[in-house]
């Protein structure tokens, strides 16, 4: 028999803590469709995206190795990774934003758990075993039994080809398809760390897709767990209409019923094993599989559609959403204002980066008979695809600097990046004691000028006098 | 596995209470259990492999002999830079080329960019006047390890930053403006572009 959720255990978790393995039912409705759909244009997108050149490099090509980061047509080197601030806090609060409006349609509709696990991987097992009650039945089989070994087989030859691709695709993110295909070609030992990764990932990817599944939503994702927090009553969820459905059971005379005629489609058709109808669950993944579900029952019932569907708790209890409220509107706000300061930060990244270092196995500063000198290592970045000539200049309006050899500059070629000493020069006359200044560098067409703090070394200006 | 008997029924409630919050007697799922008990096992016997028997490679050691091996890849490219080798690839055009790049990238910053030396600062390279050795080894010595003038050292020590191969390129350099046999050492306090004009 199989087990009826309940809202105190979790339905995947027997309680002596082992895993016990759903077979949902599919249903074919129009939600479903929805989401299939987006799903293979998430799919698509995804493997498209290494294959798409922009300016030369692929669209998205996170070059660890050489730390270069090539996303739509722009070059950013480490120097830059501080933009990750903006990526990284712009993803929490779309998260937030869209939960507090729509609850948890990420889970559903766009997640990669859910994208691959629902139309990849539950495609697969549909080819091999069957729907979900041929499936129950193999489960429940010995493995004497016949063709089990070789549809089980048959499938997991399947999973680990899949698995197998996914990674790839993954591992084109970071190595570019020209550098992925030789790794392909050439024997695994020539590329063994590589070899290693993929096999790793292909191995977790497996892992999670035939055996993980929803334990990954219900106990290592911490989205659900921050969901009561998320939302409140205005959030759309998917949700049993109440109201409407109870009491649930058959109609008898004489005996008053709800819409719900307890009929457990939308059980047996979800991939978290919950019952909808017990409200709103931590391990619902908001897949609308039960909406479909309840809707086809309803329409062979002729009876009005959306018993369970997308609503607001405040509109199962008898109001109206309300979308527009001071959450809503805070959140809204503080979009425009995120977005403005990401933009004005995007927009400001130079397509060249200057840092400067005091070279090793050097001294501090030397001295001649004129000046004090000081050697600077400058790190020069062209992140453009054209040459571009440089110059260095300091800028010090207390005390006068002479960089030494930069009068007719250096050119960068595209995307390279050159280390040059420089060589300062202070006056005696003019020598005060230590002193901060900035270097400037800028390109001839004017186009680039960046600052750098530096200070400049020297002796007690004392032990200098004559 | 025990036959599971609660199945569908709801789990028992454990009879303490705090502040009014009471809990259900629930299993951990075992895979979480496993993670537990396994980084547990782990810890202890990488504990043990690591400090105890030392049976994992020590990363001090592993990369001592990286060192090591480089230091002795260096070394036996040294040997083979005798006095001729250098005079013949300073007569050979790339490896000049070579050499006057890294110059341009390191050198010229002291030494001045058409190698006339700068006040204070580096010797004037391009006459045959030489102040610390008039040979090519000692020119290649002296950049590989730097100098030392009266206790404190002056020139640059580039074998760490440049490697062999791109000293002995940036020593033919200089050789190639010179004449076998016609450097001259010279004391210190007349190297022409030091001098007060």
């Amino acid at each position: 028999m199989k087990p009826t959720p309940i809202r105190e255990s979790v339905t995947t978790i027997g309680h002596d803590g082992t895993r016990r393995f759903l077979q949902p039912a599919l249903i074919f409705g129009s939600w479903w469709r929805a989401r299939r759909a987006v799903a293979w244009l998430l799919i698509a997108f995804f493997a498209a995206l290494p294959w798409i050149e922009i300016d030369g490099f692929p669209a998205v090509f996170l070059d660890v190795e050489h730390r270069h980061f090539h996303l739509l047509g722009t070059m950013m080197g480490l120097g830059d990774i501080w933009l990750l601030f903006f990526v990284i806090t712009g993803w929490g609060f779309l998260i937030y934003a869209t939960t507090a409006l729509l609850g948890r349609i990420w889970c559903g509709w766009a997640c990669p758990q859910t994208v691959y696990l629902e139309h990849v991987f539950r495609v697969v097992d549909r080819l091999f075993e069957g729907d979900h009650v041929s499936r129950a039945k193999l489960d429940d089989q010995p493995w004497s039994a016949p063709n089990k070994m070789l549809r089980r087989g048959a499938r997991a030859f399947a999973y680990l080809v899949l698995c197998w691709a996914v990674a790839h695709i993954f591992l084109a993110y970071f190595i570019s398809i020209p550098g992925l295909y030789p790794m392909i070609t050439d024997a695994p030992l020539a590329h063994p760390a590589a070899f290693v990764a993929m096999a790793i990932a292909t191995g977790l990817l497996f892992f999670n897709f035939w055996w993980f599944r929803e334990q990954l939503c219900l106990i290592v994702c911490p989205y659900g767990r921050l969901q009561s927090a998320l939302i409140d009553d205005d959030s759309v969820i998917v949700g049993y209409d109440e109201k409407r459905g109870e009491p649930h059971g058959k109609a008898a005379p004489g005996i008053p019923t709800g819409d719900c005629v307890d009929c457990r489609r939308c059980v047996q058709v979800c991939p978290t094993g919950i019952d909808i109808r017990h409200g709103l669950q931590m391990e619902c993944i908001a897949c609308t599989a039960c909406v479909d579900a309840c809707d086809d029952v309803m329409t062979k019932l002729k009876r009005p559609t959306g018993l369970v569907r997308y609503a607001s708790l405040r509109e199962l209890n008898g109001g109206k959403t309300r979308f527009l409220r001071p959450r809503t509107v805070l959140y809204a706000a503080l979009l425009v204002i995120g977005l403005i300061v990401a933009s004005i930060a995007v927009l400001r990244v130079q397509p060249a980066a200057f840092k400067l270092s005091r070279p090793p196995q050097t001294e501090l500063y030397a001295l001649s008979e004129a000046s004090v000198a000081n050697v600077f290592r400058a790190k020069i970045q062209n992140k453009d695809e054209i040459p571009r000539r440089f110059f260095i200049s300091a800028e010090s309006p207390a005390t006068k600097v002479t960089v030494l050899n930069q009068s007719v500059g250096m050119v960068i070629a595209p995307l390279t990046e050159i280390t040059l000493p420089l060589t300062l020069l202070v006056d005696r006359q003019d020598y005060r004691g230590e002193f901060n200044f900035m270097l400037r560098l800028r390109s001839e067409d004017g186009e680039i000028s960046l600052l750098q703090k530096a200070h400049f070394i020297g002796p007690d200006p004392r032990t200098l006098k004559q | 596995m025990t036959k599971d008997q609660t199945r569908g029924s709801k789990p028992v409630i454990m009879p303490h209470s705090y502040d009014g919050i009471q809990e259900y007697d629930q299993s951990l799922p075992n895979w979480w259990l496993f993670t537990l008990f396994g980084s547990i096992v782990f810890a202890f016997l990488y504990w043990l492999a690591n400090f105890v028997t030392g049976t994992l490679p020590d990363d001090r050691v592993a990369i001592n002999t990286e060192i090591d091996a480089l230091e002795a890849r260096q070394l036996a490219a040294i040997k083979d830079l005798d006095e001729p080798t250098l005079w013949k690839m300073s007569r050979n055009s790339k490896t000049v080329a070579e050499g006057q790049a890294v110059y341009n990238s390191l050198c010229f910053t002291c030494h001045g960019p058409t190698l006339a030396g700068i006040k204070g600062l580096g010797f004037r390279l391009n006459d045959d006047l030489w102040v610390h050795g008039n040979t090519p080894t000692a020119i290649f010595n002296n950049v590989s390890e730097g100098i030392t003038f009266e206790g404190k050292p002056t020139g640059m020590a580039a074998q760490k930053v440049l490697g062999t191969g791109r000293i002995a390129a940036v020593t033919a350099f200089l050789l190639s403006k010179q004449k076998e046999g016609a450097m001259k050492v010279i004391p210190r306090k007349d190297e022409p572009s030091q001098l007060t004009p």
